[in-house]
């Protein structure tokens, strides 16, 4: 069936076909401000909205709830942001135990950060060793944040990432894609989906041996391959 | 460890101790806080609990006005039902239930919700007392009545009549207070936890009920049957679940009458739907679903056996399920066996009728040894299973001659049937066990050898219908054209005793089975004359007790081939001869308006006055003293040809 001659596509023409796709800038913009609104960055879809004039497409308003939750998660107040959870949605976090648990992981990490060394060993031990019995799986995680106790200065330590404002966005992520799902809304940018397709579709061509200019780094947009 | 518990317990005292304020605000305050600690962790909703949190809760409840209160201790109550077995357990014992459905009746939508859900959780757990809602006749049209309010409501209130609609009393009654069309517009709702339960809700309705199925299928909402709406949800770009669940909606419509089976969306979309369901790229739990709904479907019709014997690969993919092994982590054990048993309810379904298909199911690869190894197994889940999966493939001629033989599945059926219980796997063994008794089939001897009519004779003495039709059946089987070895311990081990039990039992199959016994002992000369010549005393008393009860004709013609095998006999002939009772009877039955009646007592006649046989002469004057040369003239007019010729070969033997 496979011909033995493998495809191959060059830059060239690569290019030349992305070039004569038209994309307008109204559908660039809708999808910029997809990704603000479903992320919550409340601020920003604002300023976005002056200044492009694209319609988010639900109010900003309802997003309220979410960004307050979103704002106290980047900020390290994990608690506020686990009772602001649980009064718009009480089963949420009882439902989806390992969600729950990146928030408490979040939650100790918060206390080693700010040196609150005892605290955190006793809040690992009433509240976390529970979960690790109800779930092996996360024993992994656990024990990553429980090494930052053995470090005299975490922040230069192997595990020195947990402490990154990456993690608390990555928690902050995903708690806000579950109160999406669970209010039965898109949980994922348009975005997000979008650059999936992409890895999908380059992962396919490879299995074909298909020899194509690749997009290797997704976030400066260049390729590599056949000249 | 215990240091943390004795630590958490303090606290958790103080949590409920501080529920026993007077100022509102403050209560509330203190309930959120609460709230916060108990979602999430079960250690903590257990210790709370310890720390009598619930009565507590419940007296907030019954006298508390203030609805954001009243929201958060239902809030509270709820996340504990999410907890473990045991805290559900407690929760039941300490009457939370009651007080929540009360709570369905207040004015505050939020307070509504959160008893709702507190409700769907305990309802769909595994221990879930689903009778309650159905003691208090309120409830149900009140729920009804509740679903417009909110999507949560609708979510919650789906959930839960779907899981408590568990017989037909209960689909009856949900019919009667409106469920059905009041369900329809949730299905307008483009939301998987709305839609999906709505549509749950619709197959527990369904589930073999004829009336309420075909009240559903004439439903219409907004210009559309619901048929029709099921049929748009199994449409590919629905989620995988949605796309499982309607197929089960209309395999249910279908297998209670609604939908008929030829019907192009049972055969073209729901059938493709639940055998791509079974397929590798799905999971688990949806293939268990997916394959157990197609063997329901298709369990009755055997054009749709066909159909999915050829859809993609079927067989094939199933002999997968049994293979299949668990990922390593501990809540998966169940899932094996419950593919396994997913796999053999389909193949029973597919091998039903059909003597291809069963063919095609044995010579799949390994699939005999499974069977063999899961009729040992230790779950009765399987074990079931696999005893119906090899009772469907036992109903083959061919395969009973051939695959049977190679494999010696009859062992570990016996040695199962052995166990004696529980009765819905003795009933099936039994019968699989009756199908290799056959005459033909090879496995007889063996079975034989390794005691089964020891084993057939106690389960004719069983409590359980069932059993005792299978008991009796097998030993029929087991007696036909059987050497007389057989047949003597067949009569020992039953004893007269029990036999006469069963020629008196209120069923008429075990009636005609007993018969049917009788006759296959009293078959070739030899072991005639042996058993009456032992027997002859019971048997007569039994043969005249039945043909002088009320009983249907077909009972009496067995009978009365009884007789004609007796008269087959040499010495046994003078056991009919000297008995006054049963000559009479005969004649009476020669008269008797029916035809096949008279055919067994002239087929008697025959046997009695063979010219070739010693003693015939006098038997012939003695019944032509009985007026049955006169009785046979009569019937000469009769325009059934079968009868006719056996009154003329009779009569033929009279003359010379």
């Amino acid at each position: 069936m496979a011909s033995s001659k493998t495809l191959e596509i060059t830059q060239e023409a690569w290019l030349d076909k992305l070039q004569s796709l038209h994309i307008t800038r109204s559908d660039m913009n809708k999808l910029i401000m997809d990704y603000l609104v479903t992320e919550g960055f409340k601020d920003a879809a604002e300023k976005f909205q002056q200044e492009s004039g694209t319609q988010p497409a639900t109010t900003l308003d309802s997003m309220s709830e979410r960004i307050q939750i979103r704002e106290a998660i980047q900020e390290g107040r994990i608690e506020e942001a686990i009772g602001l959870v649980n009064d718009i949605h009480p089963e949420l976090l009882d439902n989806d135990r390992y969600l729950y648990f990146h928030l408490q992981q979040q939650y100790l990490i918060e206390l080693i950060r700010n040196g609150q060394l005892e605290s955190a060993l006793e809040y690992a031990q009433t509240n976390l060793a529970e979960r690790g019995e109800e779930n092996a799986e996360i024993l992994p995680e656990l024990e990553r944040t429980l090494a930052l106790l053995v470090f005299e200065n975490p922040e230069t330590s192997p595990f020195a990432d947990l402490l990154h404002p990456s993690q608390r966005q990555k928690v902050a992520s995903e708690l806000n894609s579950a109160i999406l799902e669970a209010e039965s809304r898109e949980s994922m940018p348009k975005l997000a989906n979008l650059l999936k397709l992409l890895l999908w579709s380059q992962e396919q061509l490879d299995a074909k041996k298909v020899k194509f200019p690749k997009m290797k780094d997704l976030a400066k947009g260049e390729f590599q391959g056949p000249k | 460890m215990y240091e943390i518990v004795m630590m958490d317990t303090g606290l958790g005292q103080l949590y409920v101790d501080s529920l026993n304020v007077n100022d509102t605000q403050q209560l509330l305050c203190n309930l959120k806080q609460m709230k916060n600690v108990v979602i999430g962790s079960n250690r903590q909703k257990a210790n709370l609990m310890l720390c009598g949190a619930v009565p507590r809760l419940l007296n907030i409840i019954t006298s508390e006005k203030s609805p954001a209160v009243l929201v958060e201790c239902a809030i509270i109550l709820g996340s504990f039902a999410k907890g473990s077995e045991v805290t559900r357990r407690k929760l039941l014992e300490e009457g939370v239930l009651s007080i929540m459905l009360q709570g369905l009746a207040h004015g505050e939508l939020k307070f509504v919700e959160a008893c709702l859900r507190f409700l769907r959780t305990m309802m769909t757990s595994p221990s879930a007392p689903t009778e309650i809602l159905h003691q208090d006749s309120t409830i149900i049209p009140h729920m009804i009545q509740l679903l417009p309010q909110s999507k949560c409501t609708q979510e919650c209130i789906a959930s839960i009549l779907a899981t408590c609609c568990k017989n037909s009393e209960h689909q009856e009654t949900l019919c009667r207070h409106g469920a059905i069309s009041a369900l329809a517009p949730l299905l307008d709702i483009n939301e998987d936890r709305i839609q999906l339960p709505t549509l749950r809700c619709y197959a527990a309705l369904a589930y073999q009920n004829r009336n309420v199925s075909s009240a559903i299928a004439s439903t219409m909402h907004n210009g559309e049957s619901l048929l029709q709406i099921f049929c748009r949800l199994l449409n590919r770009n629905h989620s995988v679940a949605m796309q499982l669940t309607a197929a089960k909606c209309l395999s249910y419509l279908c297998r209670a009458g609604a939908v008929a089976v030829d019907d192009p969306i049972i055969q073209f979309r729901v059938l493709p739907c639940l055998v791509r369901m079974c397929k590798k790229d799905r999971s688990v739990e949806e293939k268990v679903e997916g394959a157990e709904t197609l063997a329901f479907l298709i369990e009755e019709d055997i054009d749709l056996q066909r159909v999915a014997s050829i859809t993609d690969h079927l067989i094939m993919t199933l002999a997968a399920f049994l293979r299949y092994i668990p990922e390593a982590t501990n809540k998966n054990e169940d899932l094996s066996t419950e593919m396994k048993q997913a796999a053999f309810k389909v193949f029973a379904s597919l091998g039903a009728n059909e003597e291809d298909i069963r063919k095609k199911i044995i010579d799949t690869q390994s699939l005999m040894d499974q069977i063999e190894i899961c009729l040992s197994e230790t779950n009765p889940k399987v074990q079931l299973s696999a005893v119906r999966c090899l009772h469907s493939l036992s109903r083959s001629v061919q395969q009973l001659r051939t695959s049977f033989q190679d494999h010696a599945v009859w062992k570990p059926l016996m040695k199962l049937l052995r166990l004696g219980q529980p009765d819905e796997l003795m009933t099936i063994a039994s019968s699989t066990l009756c199908n290799l008794l056959l005459e033909f089939s090879p496995s007889k001897e063996p079975i034989v050898d390794a005691g089964a009519v020891e084993l057939l004779c106690k389960l004719t003495a069983s409590q359980n219908t069932p059993l005792r039709l299978n008991g009796i059946w097998g030993l029929m089987n087991m007696a036909f054209q059987a050497e007389q070895k057989i047949k003597n311990s067949i009569l020992t081990s039953l004893g007269t005793d029990q036999l006469f039990d069963l020629l008196t039992d209120s069923n008429v199959d075990i009636l005609m089975k007993t018969l049917g016994l009788l006759r296959n002992l009293l078959s070739t000369k030899q072991h005639i004359d042996s058993i009456m010549m032992s027997h002859n005393k019971q048997i007569m008393t039994a043969v005249i007790m039945i043909l002088e009860g009320d009983h249907p004709p077909d009972v009496k013609e067995q009978t009365l081939c009884i007789l004609a095998n007796i008269a087959d006999g040499h010495s046994a002939k003078d056991y009919i001869m000297s008995n006054e009772d049963i000559l009479k009877k005969l004649t009476y039955y020669m008269r008797i308006e029916h035809v096949k009646l008279q055919i067994a007592a002239v087929y008697c006649i025959n046997n009695l006055v063979w010219t070739e046989e010693d003693g015939a002469t006098e038997r012939q004057a003695k019944l032509k003293e009985y007026g049955i040369q006169k009785h046979l003239q009569a019937l000469l007019d009769s325009s059934d040809t079968v009868l006719f010729d056996k009154v003329k070969t009779a009569l033929q033997q009279f003359s010379s």
